[in-house]
């Protein structure tokens, strides 16, 4: 025989996930986006979704393939850094990074990220509000000697936004929506953008993944997710994981089919979306991730900011308006100590202490007699 | 000092040396992030120091400052190797600038030789929204690579609420050979070193060194520890940017400057103090790269810096 083909133990290897170096999947990109069915089919291609995760509902009955822990701990986070899941500001972006600098997030997020990898050394983190903090995960995945990859699912604005103000009953407009999304996607190509060297860096790389692609055919599509990041476990699953993908997605998942004319927004912020949706579309092209890309891309995000400035400026009297109202709300809540009169400021209990003629005494000098009733 | 105008004239008269503020420029800043680096023989350094700040930030700019040890080629070939030509910017400022200490507080700011005129010109080439001043001498470990990046971009971009000043610790990594090295963790220090471009934050006079203005109040953020060293050769002469030693020997301002004195004529004793971590690379790897891409990145949490 010439040809005695692999050695039967190094194939073995092939299929011993202890083998395989530690790896961080993120999958990022706005909610109702695909992220879930993403980050499903990675579960049942052998990726670990940490443990406990969010309970499935109706608004995604196949489960969101979220861990928890990651929702939990991006809540507080975005709490703390005053950012809201859907935020249209840019400089949202620079509160969630301030967050992400301190050590103790660091070590709370790089230890609980430890934690999973004794189940698999390939891991797949997955949560809407992931974007917001994907440099805290990338120091936690170098903490833990682990590589970050990151896939970023992107599916037409209108279609997101419509899904939204079906799923989440939305009372927001469309423009407010679709203006989050413009903030969360060209931020996070942004964010996922690295300069890979023959040194190495941290990452992994990235790729973008169109959610109707995913939906059309999910095998082709993730073994270039697979290749383009080496995710072991995808490259050598078996087929009985290949036919639980299939018992998985379901094309029909994708029922929005509305345009963005049918969102009828302001001229501006129409053309920017629909711009930056073109351009995104190209980096999910084979080869499409180019620094002509990165340009064009780099230039809308200017323009974003330019026009979220602009709107911010033009409705700065809706923002003074709302601070005095909440002001005369906390000042009717919380009335100030100075308005109470000075007896009042003592606590109830010093008041009790003094006895019923000493207070009748001070009354009268403080010239607040009582007036029986007759 | 307060800004007005569209730069600042030098009292030599040198008009090629003026300075012209970029903000003030027609086509105005632009999103992004830039490194500067003032050196003078800093060839040794470069090679480690440039790659991971050519990655984490748009730009960076190399000043040099009569360097005779191929600073500049050095420079060139550093960026070429990792692909980053196209983010590095070199030019050269001609002036003999007076040493920390003495030296420099008996020079005038609006002089070419005052350490605090070299940095507003060598600022005043930026053509980004934020800036990291950096040395020839410092390196970012991987985690501090992708933090400066993450932050870079976010606050690179301009928007108002995003203007802040970034504190960097860094730590003495004092170089015996190619494997090995004394990374010093006995001293809490943090300096600022990154700072939005505009006439809020340009630079004037202090005692030993120059010093950045900042508005009051100003929004600052601390890095965490053991994100960046600062090499140090035991061969060279690691002190000739000062005056001499009795400019940094008596105030409280000059403590890291006097811990590194210390720790530097201890360990050309033989003497390896408390605080000071000795290292041995792995065979073939060079004892910076060990630091800063596999020592400091997994060390346990939170680093422990200090002596207390």
């Amino acid at each position: 025989m010439s040809n005695p083909g692999p050695n039967p133990s190094s194939e073995d290897a092939l299929i011993d996930s202890a083998t395989y170096p530690r790896k961080v999947l993120f999958v990022a990109g706005a909610g109702r986006s695909g992220t879930s069915t993403m980050a499903g089919l990675m579960r049942i291609l052998g990726l670990h979704v940490p443990q406990p995760e969010v309970d499935a509902d109706d608004t995604n009955p196949k489960g969101f393939g979220e861990p928890r822990w990651v929702v939990d701990h991006h809540d507080r986070l975005l709490k703390e850094a005053l950012v809201q899941v859907s935020d249209a500001r840019p400089e949202a972006w620079f509160e969630t990074g301030r967050v992400s600098t301190r050590e103790p997030e660091r070590i709370r997020t790089a230890e609980w990220l430890e934690s999973h990898f004794d189940v698999n050394p390939e891991l797949v983190v997955k949560d809407p509000r992931l974007s917001w903090f994907l440099g805290l995960w990338r120091v936690a995945a170098i903490r833990t000697g682990a590589t970050p990859v990151f896939a970023t699912m992107l599916r037409p604005p209108a279609e997101v936004v419509g899904s939204k103000q079906t799923y989440y009953a939305n009372k927001l407009g469309s423009a407010h929506l679709v203006a989050s999304w413009l903030n969360m996607l060209l931020h996070t190509e942004r964010a996922t953008r690295v300069s890979v060297d023959e040194d190495g860096v941290a990452d992994g790389g990235r790729v973008f993944v169109r959610y109707g692609d995913l939906l059309d055919d999910w095998v082709k599509t993730t073994m270039h997710v697979a290749e383009t990041l080496q995710l072991q476990h995808v490259l050598h699953c078996d087929s009985e994981q290949i036919r639980d993908g299939h018992r998985f997605v379901d094309p029909g998942l994708r029922r929005m089919q509305q345009t963005l004319g049918d969102l009828e927004l302001p001229s501006r912020l129409h053309d920017l979306t629909a711009a930056t949706w073109d351009e995104l579309n190209k980096l999910a092209d084979p080869g499409g991730d180019t620094p002509a890309v990165h340009a064009a891309l780099d230039e809308l995000r200017e323009a974003y900011v330019d026009l979220y400035e602009e709107s911010a400026a033009i409705s700065r009297s809706s923002v003074v308006a709302t601070e005095q109202r909440l002001k005369r709300q906390l000042r009717a809540d919380n009335p100030p100590a100075d308005e109470r009169r000075g007896v009042e400021r003592l606590p109830h209990g010093v008041r009790a202490a003094v006895p019923p003629s000493v207070r009748k005494g001070l009354r009268k000098m403080a010239g607040r007699e009582r007036v029986e009733d007759q | 000092m307060t800004v007005t105008g569209a730069g600042l004239t030098n009292l030599e008269g040198h008009t090629d040396y003026d300075i012209v503020w970029p903000w003030t420029r027609p086509e105005g800043l632009r999103a992004g992030t830039t490194a500067v680096l003032r050196v003078k023989d800093e060839a040794p350094s470069l090679p480690f120091v440039l790659p991971p700040l050519l990655r984490a930030c748009d730009h960076v700019l190399v000043v040099d400052n009569g360097s005779t040890d191929g600073t500049p080629e050095v420079t060139a070939e550093t960026a070429e190797r990792v692909g980053l030509s196209n983010r590095l910017t070199q030019t050269s400022y001609p002036f003999q600038v007076a040493r920390a200490g003495a030296e420099h507080l008996a020079v005038h700011e609006r002089s070419v030789h005052s350490l605090a005129y070299f940095y507003n010109w060598c600022f005043a080439q930026v053509t980004t929204r934020y800036s990291w001043k950096w040395d020839g001498d410092m390196v970012l470990t991987t985690e501090g690579e992708v933090s400066i990046a993450d932050l870079g971009w976010a606050m690179g971009s301009g928007v108002p609420g995003a203007q802040s000043i970034v504190r960097v610790p860094r730590h003495g990594l004092y170089l015996e050979s190619d494997r090995k090295g004394y990374l010093d963790l006995g001293l809490r220090n943090a300096e600022e070193w990154g700072f939005p471009v505009g006439p809020d934050f340009v630079f004037t006079k202090a005692f030993e060194w120059e010093i950045r203005t900042t508005p009051d109040p100003v929004r600052s953020i601390g890095l965490p520890h053991g994100l960046c060293v600062e090499l140090k050769y035991l061969d060279g002469d690691e002190f000739a940017h000062w005056t001499d030693p009795e400019s940094f020997a008596t105030s409280y301002r000059n403590k890291r400057k006097r811990r590194e004195w210390t720790v530097y004529n201890a360990l050309l004793r033989g003497e390896v103090l408390p605080g000071v971590h000795e290292i041995e690379a792995p065979v073939g790897v060079h004892v910076v790269d060990h630091v800063t891409r596999d020592w400091l990145p997994h060390a346990p949490r939170p680093l422990q810096v200090g002596l207390d």
